[in-house]
């Protein structure tokens, strides 16, 4: 592994760069996280060409076209189980899953938790900005109770997902959670998450400045960054200052850092392994 | 010392340090040591913000009937500081002819960072020790957390102050070690007592006075040239930069774009290259000012 430090980093080496300027909107929070992704990458001093980005459909979905790497752009939340085939195809890759809410937990809630059940040695990236913002704005699995969007226009009254305890539950064996403001931190977090053998699954909170901090009158977008400030908990205020302690005190039950990491069977190798035995039998 | 009757006033010791270096611990090996002999000690401390590296401060005295718990400006016997910084601070205790002990070693706080401009002077105590040596007579500068380095363990430095202190008083080494053994941790014992050795054989050693200087980073170590370029093309105006930028360096022109309208301001965080989310501002860092221009503008 060759440190990158924050100078010799060029995220300009890793792009399309005749697709840019994206096409994401102004503020949008996802480009944050994609920089954090690609610094990660640059720091383990992967090779373009050992690199494989998965990514669905939706804003995040894009997030894929503009990484110049070997990139699939799936259909509506099947990436993660493009990225199994891949990945069982081609182990020596380094497959990393880039799946917005919308696209991982509601369509593609299906194929997460068989995802976290395989434990298959890839990165899952759920960028989540609480909204399906490409296609004007419906009510996603994870919004906020009593927050407007187009399909909600007298506010959401359905309970959200937590996506990290889901995955958590499911089996994977790295969970973690961290914003977009903190770019070195998720940062480090994404560079353990492609380190650790096992599924990864990371929550990247992230920001919808058009529509839905419009729509909710979150401010503008240094305001809505500013503002994920005070729904993160770090890790280090678990234990004791647990959710249910301070829940009256502080709504917001965000809680970032490393949130789950357990040594589980690598489903790449016991798949192999049983591939081997099998042949040898016959 | 070890004769009671050689004391009659009481003995006044001023530990000063900065949160987290062992102040109290030492103030406490001292209190027991001087209880076990018998003497009556009274001990005033205040860590405030001692976890945040603020200043921490305990007074001792002892002797055969102590009333006060605390040492009136200019009446300290032997002032002990783990700090440069602190020793300076607490250096109007200690009484014309008393003994000055002190580490070398600088915890710069932040309230001494707060010009952040580029290469700008740290706001901390500028007397060297040769200086401060030279007016107390008495005194013992020495680079106690190098020597805990050569140790294996920096946290011992306070033990190596502890063996320049033992010298200053006249209880014997042995009672000195059998109540450090006290309180350090258990796995720690043998490399306290190494330390304790080190500091006592530093001042038999040690022609006196002798200055340690240790050098306070110049201005020209950390002086960079910061270049920041912003693609006004990838720009979307989407002000991140500009509200998030500490120097508040950025503003946004009539077109919507960002630009720099302060280049002399910017310290270099990168906050703004971080949070960019159309990948727009690229800064450069350079270790010395060869280049002068810096702006914006693709």
């Amino acid at each position: 592994m060759n440190e990158i430090s924050a100078d010799s980093f060029d995220i300009n080496e890793y792009l399309r760069l005749e697709l840019f300027p994206h096409f994401l909107c102004p503020g949008c929070g996802h480009g944050m996280a994609m920089r954090a992704m690609l610094w990660a990458v640059a720091e383990l001093g992967i090779d373009k060409d050992n690199l494989a980005i998965v990514s669905g459909i939706g804003c995040s979905g894009r997030m894929g076209a503009y990484v110049d790497a070997n990139t699939f752009h799936v259909t509506h939340g099947r990436p993660l189980a493009f990225a199994t085939g891949l990945k069982l195809a081609r182990p020596d890759l380094t497959v990393i899953v880039i799946t917005g809410d919308g696209d991982s937990l509601a369509i593609g809630g299906n194929h997460l938790i068989h995802a976290c059940r395989r434990n298959l040695d890839i990165t899952c990236l759920m960028l989540n900005n609480e909204i399906y913002g490409m296609t004007g704005g419906q009510v996603s699995p994870t919004t906020t109770l009593t927050r407007f969007t187009t399909t909600t226009p007298y506010g959401n009254y359905e309970p959200a997902f937590d996506a990290c305890r889901l995955a958590e539950a499911a089996g994977a064996s790295f969970v973690g959670r961290e914003a977009t403001l903190q770019v070195p931190t998720l940062k480090n977090l994404i560079r353990e998450g492609i380190e650790h053998k096992g599924f990864s699954f990371l929550e990247v909170i992230s920001d919808c400045t058009e529509i839905y901090g419009r729509k909710n009158a979150l401010g503008n977008s240094p305001e809505m960054v500013l503002s994920q400030k005070s729904k993160m908990r770090p890790e280090s205020y678990g234990g004791l200052m647990s959710n249910k302690v301070d829940q009256p005190f502080r709504p917001n039950p965000f809680q970032t850092g490393v949130l789950a990491r357990n040594e589980r069977q690598e489903y790449g190798e016991l798949c192999r392994r049983h591939i081997a035995a099998k042949q040898q039998a016959e | 010392m070890n004769d009671k009757s050689k004391i009659e006033k009481p003995v006044n010791v001023l530990i000063v340090g900065v949160g987290g270096q062992g102040v109290i611990m030492v103030s406490k090996v001292l209190a027991l040591l001087c209880q076990t002999h018998g003497f009556e000690v009274k001990q005033s401390e205040v860590h405030g913000m001692a976890k945040r590296g603020g200043g921490v401060f305990s007074h001792i005295r002892f002797g055969p009937k102590v009333w006060s718990p605390t040492i009136p400006k200019g009446k300290a016997d032997i002032l002990l500081a783990l700090e440069w910084a602190e020793a300076m601070r607490w250096l109007d205790h200690l009484k014309p002819g008393g003994t000055f002990i002190a580490d070398t070693q600088r915890i710069v706080p932040p309230f001494a960072c707060r010009n952040r401009k580029r290469g700008a002077e740290r706001n901390y105590s500028r007397e060297t020790p040769a200086e401060i040596i030279d007016k107390v007579k008495n005194g013992y500068a020495l680079d106690a957390e190098g020597m805990a380095m050569t140790l294996g363990n920096r946290r011992v430095a306070n033990t190596i102050l502890l063996g320049v202190l033992s010298t200053a008083l006249d209880f014997s080494p042995e009672s000195w070690q059998a109540v450090i053994e006290k309180f350090v941790p258990p796995h720690t014992i043998e490399t306290n007592a190494q330390a304790f050795q080190e500091g006592r054989s530093w001042t038999a050693n040690a022609v006196k006075p002798l200055p340690v200087v240790s050098e306070a980073p110049s201005a020209e170590s950390i002086d960079i040239t910061t270049e920041l370029t912003i693609n006004t093309v990838w720009c979307k105006g989407c002000d991140i930069c500009v509200k998030m930028c500490p120097e508040r360096c950025l503003a946004l022109n009539e077109d919507q774009e960002a630009v720099l309208i302060h280049p002399d301001k910017c310290t270099g965080c990168r906050i703004c290259e971080w949070l960019c989310p159309d990948y727009a501002i690229k800064l450069h860092k350079r270790p010395n000012s060869q280049t002068e221009g810096t702006g914006a503008g693709v």
